[in-house]
């Protein structure tokens, strides 16, 4: 067995260490003698999606969103659209996540579209939604506890007809009023938690590994792992969180 | 704003002075709270007691309180007078503290000269009040990101508050992109000082804090390049680039753990005219330098030292000679001997200057040692995640690294963080309690270094200097 995973646009989606995901991604595959390749695929280079099993979008700064956004226009947001739909799986953080609904809209009326593959939108708020949160996923992504680290300012409203990634436990969340956090829409998981959001959640990470390789390879069971620092690092925030 | 009168100057000293003196006797630092006291009675007090004083300021992200050191060190070495916020305490009210204890009780400065390390922020609050001769920007990186917003914020902070103080001279780092734009459209005079040559291993960074255009949104190339995002850049579509630096490191000589050996380029005069103009090589004079602290950034910061003497006025022999024997400043590569070994403390705040700590860690020739704390506490920072920005697997993956301690109140993700970077599990020891793990530096036969961020790095600085005898930090 193998994956391909394709990093998207790492040289400007790269805030909060979240190439630490891309790391969890691959050494849990590796560990357990998986193989798998990681491609970055960068602003220009006009590649095609279609060989890739697992993506990663991550959080950019305001100021480089620009030049991601023309070249989504450009032909990247319909291969991403294509892969989406296939099935694919992806794993989208913070600005990374809000590019798969359809707008932001800043708190002073300027709108930005964005890709609309997923049925939410995006309304930018005068102050951030800061700080370690936790929140519990839903059955249909594996129902464990996720802690991390929340810091956008735009709140994001998901559609009737598609459910979040989990329920927010302590924190903001998707925008601080109705408790949900991140999106789960067919094989996409979206979430604001930086952290990174993997190394930490193993159980996440493994959910998401099994999800591509389903999908590729119709089955798969992946064998457990010793996780002695990933549990310490997730229990020590978690009762940081809940006791705050 | 209105100044102070006599009666609120007096009131505001007293406040000060009382403040400083009651934490003190309390054995507390007290290197803010004065200043918050002050400002009770005269909100601008610091205009009145910072009045007729010479004053550099230094702000950036990284190397700030080690350039003060330097310059504070000359200017006390040629027999100066000097004050200066050692402590680290560089927002309004510690700069307000600092100051205004040091006023006589009608509000009179004392002393001539002083060098103020501002924090980024602060910036555009502290300027106006103390009217600074010289503004130094050292860099900016990513940090904090939950506390400053985007890089591009913090930009936009410092140039609000040079844009209050038009007559000071601007030394600005013409290797990094960022600030180098502060001298567009800004009528200050400005002074570069930079490095002409590449070091080290000439790769572009796999995270670049300034990968495009700061003008245009165009990707930026490089001739060399020295760390991070610094280097000769240049922008092939509008044609912004590096400028030619008045105060220039033309050549390493010598690099080692006790500093380092430069050929530097020097102006013959004092600062000129404009912005970014800077085509014409000023026509300077090469000397060869010696830096008394060690690694490519300490030689950034004796270059902003050097630029700012020579924009402060003042006879550049004093700092070329002074900076053959300047020490660190408290957490900055200090050295303790607790027991038969040395432990070198060395803060590290953010990725850019974490992966320096950690090129100079890689580069040991002996084995050591090695100790990582980390807390998320207001002046750190919550957010750890950048430690997942910087590189660990250098300095994992090198050999000579024997065991590592992980400590602070986030020492689980630190744990978990040297996992992925390559670290076996068995040379990792978890200990937060900072008593143990002085007695492992004083049992330990090989160095120890100590990679502590902000407010780990005074509580366990605190334990190394009670052992060793060491000034407490705001006596530095």
């Amino acid at each position: 067995m193998d994956l391909k995973i394709c990093h998207l646009y790492p040289e400007v989606l790269n805030l909060y260490g979240d190439r630490g995901n891309i790391r969890c991604l691959e050494n849990r595959l590796k560990w357990r003698g998986i193989d798998c390749t990681v491609t970055g695929v960068g602003i220009g280079s006009g590649e095609s999606l279609k060989d890739y099993d697992l993506f990663f979008i991550g959080g950019g700064q305001d100021f480089e969103q620009e030049v991601l956004l023309e070249d989504l226009k450009r032909g990247m947001g319909n291969e991403i659209r294509s892969a989406a739909e296939d099935g694919k799986t992806f794993l989208c953080i913070c600005g990374g996540y809000q590019m798969m609904g359809h707008y932001y809209q800043t708190h002073d009326g300027v709108k930005c579209e964005f890709l609309g593959i997923v049925d939410f939108y995006t309304e930018g708020s005068k102050t951030r939604m800061i700080g370690n949160y936790a929140f519990r996923l839903g059955e249909e992504s594996g129902a464990s506890t996720v802690v991390g680290f929340e810091n956008h300012s735009g709140k994001t409203w998901l559609g009737s007809g598609v459910k979040p990634l989990g329920t927010v436990i302590k924190g903001f969340g998707n925008n601080g009023e109705d408790k949900t956090e991140g999106v789960r829409f067919r094989n996409i998981f979206g979430s604001y938690s930086h952290g990174p959001i993997l190394p930490k959640n193993p159980e996440l990470c493994d959910f998401i590994l099994k999800t591509a390789l389903e999908r590729k390879y119709g089955s798969a069971e992946l064998l457990p792992l010793s996780d002695g620092f990933e549990t310490l690092a997730h229990e020590s925030v978690l009762s940081r969180i809940v006791s705050a | 704003m209105s100044k102070p009168n006599i009666l609120q100057t007096v009131a505001a000293v007293a406040a000060c002075k009382a403040t400083r003196t009651g934490l003190r006797l309390a054995k507390k630092g007290g290197t803010a709270l004065p200043g918050k006291a002050a400002r009770v009675f005269a909100k601008n007090i610091l205009e009145v007691t910072s009045e007729g004083m010479e004053i550099i300021v230094v702000t950036g992200t990284n190397g700030k309180t080690t350039t003060c050191r330097m310059l504070e060190h000359a200017l006390t070495s040629s027999g100066r007078e000097c004050l200066s916020n050692k402590s680290g305490a560089n927002l309004l009210s510690g700069v307000t503290a600092e100051i205004t204890c040091n006023a006589t009780i009608t509000g009179r400065p004392k002393t001539h000269y002083a060098v103020i390390e501002c924090d980024e922020g602060a910036l555009r609050h502290v300027v106006p009040l103390i009217h600074p001769k010289v503004i130094v920007v050292t860099n900016l990186f990513r940090d904090q990101l939950d506390r400053y917003g985007e890089i591009t914020h913090t930009l936009n902070a410092i140039r609000e508050g040079i844009s209050k103080v038009p007559d000071a001279v601007l030394c600005l780092n013409a290797d990094e992109s960022l600030t180098a734009s502060l001298a567009q459209d800004m009528p200050n005079k400005v002074l570069w000082y930079g490095i002409d040559t590449p070091v080290g291993e000439q790769k572009d960074a796999e995270i670049s804090d300034a990968k495009y255009c700061i003008r245009c949104g165009n990707e930026y190339q490089y001739e060399y390049h020295t760390y991070a995002h610094l280097g000769g850049f240049f922008c092939p579509s509008c044609g912004y680039k590096r400028a030619k630096p008045d105060v220039a490191v033309t050549d390493f000589v010598h690099m080692g753990p006790r500093g380092t050996d430069v050929r530097m380029r020097l102006p013959e005069g004092g600062a000129k005219e404009g912005g970014t103009e800077s085509a014409k090589a000023p026509a300077g004079k090469e000397q060869e330098v010696h830096i008394a602290l060690p690694a490519v950034y300490n030689t950034y910061n004796a270059a902003a030292a050097i630029c700012a003497y020579s924009a402060f006025g003042l006879p550049r022999e004093e700092i070329l000679s002074s900076l053959a024997n300047v020490h660190s400043s408290f957490g900055r590569m200090e050295t303790f001997r607790p027991g038969k070994c040395d432990v070198q403390m060395i803060l590290v705040k953010n990725p850019a200057g974490c992966n320096q700590a950690l090129s100079y860690l890689a580069d040991m020739e002996e084995t050591f040692d090695a100790v990582f704390c980390l807390n998320d506490r207001t002046a750190d920072g919550h957010d750890i995640s950048w430690i997942w920005d910087a590189d660990y697997e250098k300095v994992c993956g090198c050999g000579r690294l024997r065991h590592i301690y992980v400590s602070g109140d986030r020492a689980e993700d630190m744990q978990l963080r040297l996992k992925y970077a390559g670290a076996k599990e068995e040379s990792v020891t978890l200990i937060k309690d900072n008593a143990k793990l002085l007695e492992i530096m004083k049992a330990s036969d090989v160095p120890v270094f100590v990679l502590p961020n902000y407010t780990s790095m005074l509580a366990l600085r605190d334990v190394l200097a009670q052992a060793t005898g060491t000034q407490a930090f705001w006596k530095g």
